[in-house]
């Protein structure tokens, strides 16, 4: 976990529910945590001009997000009393129903995760340079826009 | 004088490509100048610049070796 690499947070394709339990079990061992809070943005199923979406396909500017995300990163582990954070987002298709994003914080006691899970979450669409094309059903597709 | 100018997101709609080899851009007003001049759409568009992975939001000048990012409203999660 400690080495570089391993420090992406982009997964090609949707992230799956075995991942999500995998992570979870590997965190039994860390017996300080007292609290865990997770975030999963499902892709929605949309409707644009009676055409319903289908998926979205995801694009980044890797090295700049992964640059991004060390600062962020870095000031979250300043700002709040983690254990742990983990942190993955989809490229490529994500079809309606699975998961793009995946936000694991924990702490020793709730509060820190879940106030670092939620700012993460508003982080992630704000500053980092992701953007997704909703694909609708005929194929015509539009950009997403994030509020 | 070789800038790389690489696109993002909406922007690739009117580029059609990902990336482009400018010279004789010294600076970014010029550069975005080129730009509009090959890719007229472009001036009405919205983006951020980012030179060298670093967010940009005045004019600087630019050097041989420069990558510079055109980048619409992040939409990412």
């Amino acid at each position: 976990m400690s080495n570089k690499k391993s420090n992406s947070i982009f997964i090609s394709g949707p992230i799956a529910a075995q991942k999500i339990a995998d992570d979870i079990q590997k965190h039994s061992s860390k017996v300080s945590i007292g609290a865990h809070s997770i975030f999963l943005g499902q892709v929605r199923a949309d409707e644009i001009d009676n055409k319903k979406v289908t998926a979205i396909e995801y694009t980044a500017y890797e090295d700049m997000a992964m640059e991004k995300m060390a600062v962020i990163r870095e000031s979250f582990f300043a700002k709040y009393a983690l254990t742990c954070m983990h942190i993955y987002h989809s490229l490529g298709r994500v079809a309606v129903g699975e998961i793009c994003l995946f936000v694991f914080t924990s702490s020793v006691h709730r509060r820190d995760a879940i106030d670092a899970c939620n700012e993460m979450v508003e982080t992630i669409k704000k500053e980092l340079p992701i953007w997704g094309k909703e694909i609708c059903e005929d194929n015509s597709t539009v950009w997403k826009q994030n509020n | 004088m070789d800038v790389q100018v690489i696109f993002f997101g909406s922007i690739t709609d009117i580029t059609m490509v990902d990336s482009v080899l400018l010279n004789n851009c010294t600076d970014l007003d010029s550069m975005v100048n080129d730009l509009i001049e090959r890719y007229p759409s472009l001036a009405n568009k919205k983006y951020f610049i980012a030179v060298n992975q670093k967010m940009v939001h005045e004019n600087i000048k630019l050097k041989m070796g420069d990558t510079v990012a055109l980048m619409p409203p992040f939409s990412g999660g």
